[in-house]
């Protein structure tokens, strides 16, 4: 019986969020079970995809032992800079994301210049950039709601083969970071950065160009994210995305990604977000008061930040053990 | 712009005519505010500027950006400046008394715009009465979706809340309620989180519709989320004109123009009304005549009594409203 509680615990902490997750599914599936149903189930995906897409390019930072904190601000110029070409220039949706993307990736090599060119330390630069940009955008809307072309919301409230755009784009965005990550010798290149960056470049990588990319993939990441959103409403108010950075940090380290670097993949970013979003959407479905919403929420997260620390822990012992010469005592 | 310095030129004057306008001195007036991020601020914050401006006194801008840390910093700074006078838009209730309670200490007159201090203790407050504007907009679609209902009929109402830890927002929550409360057993109310930020909206939103599809009236604490709420009913086919089938009789607070042109397009039924030209003219006259009077700790709170512009009342109170003011002079033509 000891033996079969002691797997289960270390079955529980090595699968930390995805047990978590089925737990809150089943917790709140009890009490509504409507909230199991599939329109539910592709609602709380379709919300994830907003945090979720900025967690994405936060995990590959968070990899690098990085930190972002200009997604918020990124999640509201890139689409208001796209919003204005496509106004401006009567460009397609389709283009409007595309400069939208093009607009992240400037305002992520501006990042890296800071970060990689000057060694200006990421926190500092992130920071800094999270009241640039959103300065920048604000100056740009005179203070002012900016309503996109009505095509803007057709597209966000769209279904392709029966899949929302929102969740479409989401899938997209997590396999190509899972297959840059996982696949490639970019992302192989990025967890040996986050690991040991001297050794990195003792063994001839070009950290330098490694650090860049991944300020920049984050960046792309957000003006995604924050398209896709506002597609959804078509209205940007000046006030969108802030403090959405601190979101996007719970859900790649609820995740699995760690603060100190080396650690972290796109499939527990994917997950991070979607379970702050089930518990979140959960509370919402079952009717819980308004004041222990927030109580809740921040209770989940927190048990699962802690066994995803237990669950690290123990890894590394496990990993420290192994290194002993073996038959030693 | 030609309508609103008209309406600026009139403060100005209605201000002279009281006997401060074009005897005082040139006063040096701070105007410190937490963000201009939605139509109501930034009608309130030209209406003050302008005004001032043409009055004749000069103004400190300090924008806080939603920081209220920043915001006691900025008043700090102001009242180290030597200013003759402060009108403040808080953050939220708990930082205003904080902000008061510097200005009055450093005997510096304070008005306090619209959003009220958690106490009334010190300092001038002009505030709308929130929970007697949202009350008579909710109860109007409330009644609507009675009057469209079997009399025995249990029908189910959504409100929209604002962030907890703004006492506007908490005080338009408590004018719902007591609409509902007229009504006894007949509606079961959903509350949804807005948190004021759009996407959170849309996401209770989404999971609040779909837990409870049939949806017989809905209150948002604020207009600004009126096209979140259309993104979460149009793909159901819940997003009707007033008169079509399957109209859910829904209303709002804050008088804005995306409100005035959805009343009048027919899809929102009413909105409550905060007055905010009169809530800028008491915030300066306020502030003027404490400086002229040489009082360093004036305290009194002027109610904005408000109103509720609905389908019934259009054609006859439409250019009360700011927003409508706003939407005549092409301000949603961006």
């Amino acid at each position: 019986m000891k033996r079969i509680m002691k797997r289960l615990v270390g079955f529980t902490l090595s699968h930390s969020t995805a047990v978590f997750f089925v737990l809150i599914l089943l917790w709140f599936g009890v009490q509504a079970p409507q909230f199991l149903q599939p329109e539910s189930l592709a609602n709380i995906i379709k919300q994830s995809s907003f945090i979720g897409i900025a967690a994405l390019g936060m995990t590959v930072v968070l990899i690098t032992g990085g930190i972002d904190l200009s997604v918020g601000s990124v999640m509201f110029l890139a689409p208001l800079i796209a919003g204005m070409a496509m106004r401006s220039f009567g460009l397609p949706v389709e283009a409007g994301f595309v400069v939208a993307m093009v607009v992240g990736a400037g305002l992520g090599g501006l990042n890296a210049f800071f970060i990689v060119v000057l060694r200006v330390v990421p926190f500092i630069v992130t920071l800094a950039s999270l009241f640039v940009f959103r300065g920048f955008g604000t100056w740009l809307t005179s203070s002012t709601q900016f309503d996109f072309p009505e095509r803007m919301r057709t597209f966000g409230l769209s279904n392709v083969l029966g899949i929302p755009t929102p969740i479409l784009v989401f899938a997209v965005t997590a396999v190509a970071i899972h297959i840059m990550l996982r696949h490639t010798g970019a992302g192989r290149q990025i967890y040996a950065f986050g690991n040991d960056r001297e050794a990195a470049r003792k063994a001839g990588l070009a950290v330098e160009l490694i650090e860049a990319r991944a300020y920049i993939i984050s960046s792309v990441c957000a003006a995604i994210s924050g398209f896709v959103m506002i597609s959804q409403i078509g209205r940007l108010d000046v006030g969108f995305g802030q403090g959405r950075e601190f979101d996007v940090i719970a859900a790649a380290v609820l995740g699995g990604a760690s603060l100190f670097g080396g650690v972290g993949t796109a499939l527990g970013a994917v997950a991070g977000a979607t379970l702050i979003q089930t518990a979140k959407l959960g509370l919402v479905f079952t009717g819980v008061n308004l004041y222990m919403q927030p109580i809740i929420l921040g209770t989940v997260i927190f048990a699962a930040m802690v066994a995803d620390g237990i669950r690290g822990r123990r890894l590394r012992d496990k990993l420290a053990r192994t290194i002993r010469p073996l038959g030693s005592s | 712009m030609k309508r609103f310095r008209q309406i600026s030129f009139g403060l100005a004057l209605a201000a002279s005519t009281v006997g401060f306008g074009s005897t005082a001195s040139a006063a040096n007036i701070c105007f410190a505010f937490q963000d201009l991020e939605t139509e109501f601020w930034v009608a309130s914050h030209k209406a003050i500027v302008e005004t001032l401006t043409e009055m004749g006194h000069s103004v400190i801008e300090r924008n806080a950006t939603e920081d209220v840390n920043r915001q006691l910093e900025q008043v700090r700074d102001c009242v180290a400046q030597g200013v003759d006078g402060i009108i403040l838009i808080p953050q939220d209730g708990e930082s205003a008394v904080t902000i008061v309670k510097e200005a009055t200490s450093n005997d510096v007159p304070i008005v306090v715009f619209n959003r009220p201090p958690a106490n009334n203790d010190n300092g001038v407050i002009v505030v709308a009465d929130n929970a007697a504007i949202a009350e008579t907009a909710a109860g109007f679609v409330l009644e609507q979706a009675i009057a469209a209902a079997p009399s025995d009929a249990k029908l189910h109402a959504v409100v929209i809340v604002g962030d907890l830890g703004d006492t506007n927002a908490i005080q338009r929550k408590k004018g719902f309620e007591a609409a509902v409360a007229k009504f006894p057993e007949r509606f079961d109310v959903t509350e949804v989180a807005s948190d004021w930020d759009a996407a959170t909206a849309l996401a209770n939103l989404e999971a609040a519709v779909t837990a409870k599809p049939k949806i017989d009236a809905m209150f948002t604490s604020s207009d600004f989320l009126f096209p979140t709420i259309r993104s979460v009913l149009e793909p159901r086919g819940m997003w009707k004109k007033s008169g079509e089938e399957g109209h859910i009789p829904l209303a709002g607070l804050d008088g804005d123009a995306t409100a005035c042109k959805l009343i009048k397009e027919g899809y929102v039924d009413a909105t409550g009304v905060q007055d905010l030209y009169f809530e800028a003219e008491a915030s300066v006259n306020a502030i003027v005549k404490a400086i002229e009077a040489g009082e360093t700790d004036p305290n009194e709170v002027i109610a904005d009594p408000g109103f509720a512009l609905t389908t019934a009342n259009l054609a006859e109170r439409e250019m009360d409203m700011w927003g409508c003011k706003l939407l005549a002079e092409g301000f949603l033509d961006n």
